[in-house]
């Protein structure tokens, strides 16, 4: 507002008084003058030509009119700035100047024209040395290399005019002619020659707006199309396209009042030939001229507008758009064999006649078309949203209607060939990457509107399967249930038959990495790769019907385990055809003999489940492959299917069969299962079998997890926070639960087992040979008992089972449970026996045998409560007459390792047969040895003599011993009281040897 | 409540003008104004020392009339190719003044800043002077020439390519 001066003028002034004249001068003399940011905005309203008059009027109005960035601003708005390039050229400028420092006089007397103008700006540079001006003079002269022709020809053709019309209001004058003698074919690449300089964009400007302004006015002024001078300076449609579409591109830069209306009409000329140009174009398409006409309009439209109309126009006339319904039907998929199956092969011709047709025609368009145009984009987006969505919709929409499983198969299978196609589609030459960015894009797109119903319905699917899976073979089961325990009964003994199950279990595990991915083989994919290859050599058909049977093959092979396991009585007797497959096979055979156990749950479902979640898993990963969203919504897809097959897997079918087992076990009384059976805790065999089931399943479902999941890159292994891997921690987790509870129960049953065999078996003259029978004495067989035979072989027989199929720790958590327990119950067992001296021999070879056994176990701790028990069968050896060597034997803590107190030694003592007899000898050798009754003793000899010992110090061993020697009576009396109190005592005296 | 609102202008002879608050509003610099002083422009008479009274009521007229606008968006740096929009019908009736009003108008919008009205009288401007030769435009802006004959006739051989038709 600085600028801002004015008189003041009075209201109302009125013309017709009489000082009017005087008054009129004081008005010019006060007319406001105008800040120079309204000039400006004035000057941006106004056409090129009123600005340049504009300049002439002083030179404030011309520095404001010759400001560059008013020029740029419309070299912008052509598309013909560079900015990049102002700035390069104005530091080469800068440089260029101080080396020319020198020469700048000399230059400007040479060239007196702009001599001039430099002139005018040294003296507004001069005031302003960073303005502008400086470097237009710079720039002057640089310009004036590459410039001159150009800016030169058009200005000594045109005459001047003075009067200063309007471009616009001006009446046609036959300019034209003028620009005829100009090099007219200069004109048709005349932004070629705009360059980006500071401070000379109103001369790159007047170039442009010299060459074209004519055609572009005449063109507007024109009111039949065909008049216009562009078409009559230029014959050849394609310069006129050429220039039409230069002229379109500068009148970007009118910017002055009524530009809408001035493109809208200028934009009806280009539509016009656009239109006849289209029209040629369409004739030879019809006539099918590729090399000839159809070629030379397309070019022309791409010159004119990129050709879009012209690729529009090929696109929509193109046959396999036109013929699309000779490609395929979508619905022959599904009807060929038999309405609601899937047929690939269908699908694959379809997709082949795609490829083909669209080869074909990109053959056409490379010829036709220039490489500037890119017609293979929208070509490739109509044939994937006309040819190829309309054939899935169809597809998908009637699978999904009529069965919901080709439905999945259909998706997925489709969605496999399609991108197996888009790999041998041929590019165009003018496409670059992009052309593949498109397919991809196109592919997105089609498959868009179905990946979300085909990833619900595949999860849906699989579930639903799974859980019939269950529930089927759960009714199956109550079906059995009556028949089931007499099937336990007849099964138990077969301990060959489960030993050779658990070596073929074992190979199994050992080499699940070359078991497991043969099963894929009989999924239908497992056809994929040929096909694949088939796509390469063109023998679809064969191949497909590899394919094809393949999966005719796959719904067998479950069958046949079905139709094995589930028949009821003798399953291995009739298969109804071989197993296909190596692990079919296995299962198979597994199934038949792990009869006892299926009651709980079943290796051959869990099989189905891995199988179907295979299936489903592999169909949806074919959607990783598509990239962008829809990889992660497959991934996250695969893991949901993995979790849910866990789930019920885990939770529905080995959970349950877990708790049953155990509630077996717990159920399990040894007294009522009775003589049917010589061995063998029937539900803890079951149960262990069990153990190892479900740690087959669980190595199963590991290598599934690597196989499917990792390799294939759906899942993260080390992303502790991925669903899958948290479902498969907990899968594993419960499973050792489970086992962990069994065992405890079983250990349980197995040692009720013992203890019942102990019970029942242990004949008395085992141990006390003659006692009962009144047999010979003499004559006895040395080994070991029956019963300890039966409690070794089913005890280890039952802790062998688990060897390989648990956990290493656990399992030595098992062995030293069991072994304690056994311990106990033989220490139990003992104290019911009587022994004689001979029967000790068989009582050792016992003792020898349970030694060599836990042996086995090679658990260190375990070995010594053994040895100790060995040791202490000994004490029945020791001859009657030996009674005081007893005694110490009785006594030496060492010898037992410290496992057996004296007075538990005792005890084991009183059990031979003549204990009575050498009990009183045994006693005074004991307590003449041990001190720890000393106290106690002396109080009882002080009742009965009355005497005041004056030796009471109970570390005088000679002196209470010789003391106390003759008082045997009393000490016997002590002595059958004592084992009950030192029980009572909290602290166990010591024994001390002497 | 705002519609009712009225206020005071004072023009620079002394003369009180009432408006509506939102009329004047359509000003930045009387919306800006009133945003600094409050309540007390109520009261008091808003005094606009650059206006007379002529072409401050000029000024309101055309606000009445334009109180529905949306408001001026303020990207002037985008395409300026945007605002350069036909003078609409009203306007340009409104704008058939004398000169001398014209750019008390144009100067009275520049100074309350009231952008539309500006853009409007630079338009108009701009069609009159469109034609006009340099001597012409110079009367017209009360501008000396400063330039030596051969000096313009230097700018005219310059931009010849401008010139004609």
């Amino acid at each position: 507002m600085s600028a801002f001066k004015r008189v003041n003028v009075k209201g109302g002034i009125s013309r017709q008084s009489i000082l009017a004249p005087l008054r009129e001068a004081q008005i010019v003399s006060s007319k406001p003058v105008f800040p120079a940011e309204i000039l400006s905005t004035i000057l941006d309203y106004l056409p090129v030509p009123g600005q340049l008059r504009f300049a002439r009027v002083s030179k404030r109005m011309r520095e404001m009119v010759y400001d560059d960035t008013r020029w740029v601003q419309r070299l912008q708005l052509m598309g013909c700035w560079d900015e990049k390039e102002a700035r390069k050229s104005a530091e080469a400028a800068r440089r260029k100047r101080s080396e020319t420092l020198q020469s700048i006089h000399e230059e400007e007397a040479k060239r007196a024209g702009i001599g001039v103008n430099g002139t005018a700006n040294g003296t507004n540079g001069s005031d302003n040395p960073e303005g502008p001006s400086v470097t237009l003079f710079d720039a002057a002269i640089e310009a004036a290399e590459h410039e001159g022709k150009t800016n030169g020809g058009p200005l000594k053709v045109a005459p001047p005019n003075e009067d200063g019309f309007d471009a616009i209001e001006t009446s046609p004058r036959g300019r034209p002619a003028a620009y005829k003698s100009q090099d007219t074919a200069s004109r048709i690449d005349i932004f070629a020659h705009v360059y980006s300089l500071r401070g000379f964009a109103r001369q790159e400007y007047g170039k442009v707006y010299g060459a074209l302004a004519p055609f572009y006015l005449d063109a507007i002024r024109c009111e039949n199309h065909t008049h216009a001078t562009v078409f009559r300076t230029y014959r050849d449609p394609t310069q006129q396209a050429r220039m039409l579409f230069n002229i379109s591109k500068f009148s970007n830069s009118d910017m002055s009042e009524g530009w809408q209306k001035r493109k809208e009409k200028f934009d009806a000329l280009v539509g016009a030939f656009e239109m006849a140009v289209s029209k040629e174009f369409e004739q030879a398409l019809d006539a099918g001229d590729v090399a000839g006409k159809m070629r030379k309009y397309a070019h022309v439209l791409a010159y004119l507008n990129g050709g879009h109309s012209g690729v529009e126009l090929f696109i929509s006339k193109s046959s396999i758009i036109g013929s699309r319904y000779r490609l395929g039907n979508a619905l022959d998929c599904l009807n060929r064999k038999g309405p609601g199956s899937f047929s690939t092969e269908e699908s694959y011709s379809f997709f082949s006649n795609v490829s083909t047709a669209f080869n074909e025609q990109v053959g056409i368009i490379d010829q036709i078309f220039p490489t500037s145009v890119n017609a293979i984009v929208p070509f490739v987006q109509r044939v994937g949203k006309a040819v190829i969505s309309d054939y899935l919709t169809t597809l998908y929409d009637e699978a999904h209607r009529t069965n919901i499983e080709s439905y999945l198969r259909a998706v997925s299978a489709t969605c496999d060939q399609f991108l197996e196609m888009t790999r041998f589609l041929r590019p165009t030459s003018a496409s670059g990457d992009d052309f593949y960015e498109t397919l991809d894009e196109v592919i997105a797109t089609i498959f868009e509107p179905h990946i979300d119903l085909y990833l619900k319905e595949e999860l849906e699917f699989f579930k639903k399967r799974s859980s019939a899976e269950v529930n089927n073979w759960e009714k199956q089961l109550s079906e059995q249930d009556a028949s089931m325990q007499s099937m336990f009964m007849s099964n138990v003994n077969r301990q060959a038959d489960k030993r050779d199950f658990l070596t073929s279990f074992k190979k199994v595990v050992m080499m699940p990495v070359n078991v497991l991915p043969t099963f894929p083989m009989s999924s239908p994919f497992g056809g994929k790769p040929a096909t694949a290859k088939a796509l390469v050599n063109g023998e679809a058909l064969a191949t497909t019907e590899i394919s094809g049977s393949q999966t005719s093959t796959r719904p067998s092979s479950p069958g046949v385990i079905n139709g094995t396991t589930l028949s009821v009585n003798r399953p291995t007797t009739e298969l109804p055809e071989p197993p296909t497959t190596e692990l079919a096979a296995k299962a198979a055979i597994m199934n038949s003999r792990l009869e006892g156990i299926r009651s709980l749950f079943s290796i051959e479902v869990a099989l189905n489940l891995v199988h179907t979640a295979k299936s489903s898993i592999e169909r949806a990963a074919v959607f990783v492959k598509v990239g962008g969203h829809f990889a992660s919504d497959a991934r996250l897809q695969c893991e949901l299917v993995f979790i849910s097959l866990l789930q019920t897997l885990g939770t529905r079918h080995i959970k349950a069969g877990f708790d049953q087992a155990v509630d077996h076990l717990s159920k399990y009384k040894p007294k009522e299962v009775d003589e049917q059976q010589g061995s063998g805790v029937t539900p803890l065999v079951t149960f262990l079998e069990l153990v190892n089931v479900g740690d087959l399943i669980q190595q199963m479902l590991d290598v599934f997890y690597e196989q499917e999941l990792i390799t294939t890159k759906l899942s993260d292994r080390n992303d502790f926070l991925n669903p899958a891997v948290k479902e498969k921690k907990r899968f594993e987790q419960m499973l050792d639960e489970r086992v962990a509870a069994g065992l405890n129960k079983g250990i349980e049953v197995l040692m009720a087992e013992v203890e019942y065999l102990n019970a029942t078996s242990q004949k008395p003259q085992d141990f006390n040979p003659g006692a009962a029978s009144g047999g010979d004495p003499d004559v006895m067989d040395i080994g070991p008992s029956q019963a300890a035979i039966q409690v070794i072989e089913t005890v280890s027989s039952h802790t062998r089972m688990l060897v390989g199929s648990t956990d290493k720790n656990m399992l030595d958590v098992f062995n030293q449970e069991v072994g304690m327990r056994l311990f106990a119950a033989l220490c139990k067992h003992l104290k019911r026996q009587r022994i004689s001296v001979n029967g000790s021999l068989k009582l050792i070879s016992d003792m020898n045998l349970y030694f060599t056994y836990i042996q086995t176990l090679k658990n260190e701790d375990l070995l010594q409560f053994f040895k100790a028990l060995r040791e202490l069968s000994q004490i029945y050896l020791v001859d009657p007459a030996d009674a005081k060597e007893l005694a110490t034997i009785i006594a030496d803590g060492d010898r037992f390792h410290g496992i057996f107190r004296a007075e538990e030694v005792y005890q084991f003592a009183e059990r031979r047969a003549d204990w009575y007899q050498i009990k009183s000898k045994v006693e005074r050798a004991m307590y003449g040895i041990g001190c720890m009754l000393q106290r106690f003793f002396l109080i009882q000899v002080e009742a009965s003599y009355s005497v005041v010992p004056q030796y009471a110090d109970p570390s005088e061993h000679e002196y209470s011993r010789l003391y106390f020697y003759p008082l045997a009576s009393t000490v016997e009396r002590v002595s059958q009281e004592s084992p009950e109190r030192l029980d009572h005592n909290d602290t166990p005296p010591s024994i001390v040897p002497p | 409540m705002a519609e009712m609102q009225k206020i005071k202008l004072m023009s620079s002879d002394s003369a009180e003008i009432t408006v509506h608050r939102d009329v004047a509003e359509r000003s930045v610099l009387i919306k800006n104004m009133m945003e600094d002083i409050g309540e007390q422009a109520m009261t008091e008479a808003i005094p606009i020392p650059n206006v007379n009274e002529a072409v401050l009521n000029k000024v309101i007229e055309w606000c009445v009339h334009h109180k529905g606008d949306p408001p001026a968006t303020n990207d002037d740096d985008a395409d300026s190719r945007k605002k350069t929009t036909d003078i609409e019908e009203w306007d340009q009736k409104f704008m058939q003044v004398d000169q001398e009003m014209l750019f008390e108008i144009i100067l009275a919008a520049n100074y309350l800043d009231i952008k539309a009205l500006l853009d409007v009288g630079c338009k108009t401007v701009a069609n009159m002077i469109k034609g006009k030769s340099p001597e012409e435009i110079r009367k017209t802006f009360n501008i000396q020439n400063d330039f030596t004959p051969e000096e313009e006739d230097q700018i005219r051989r310059e931009n010849e390519w401008a010139e004609d038709r």
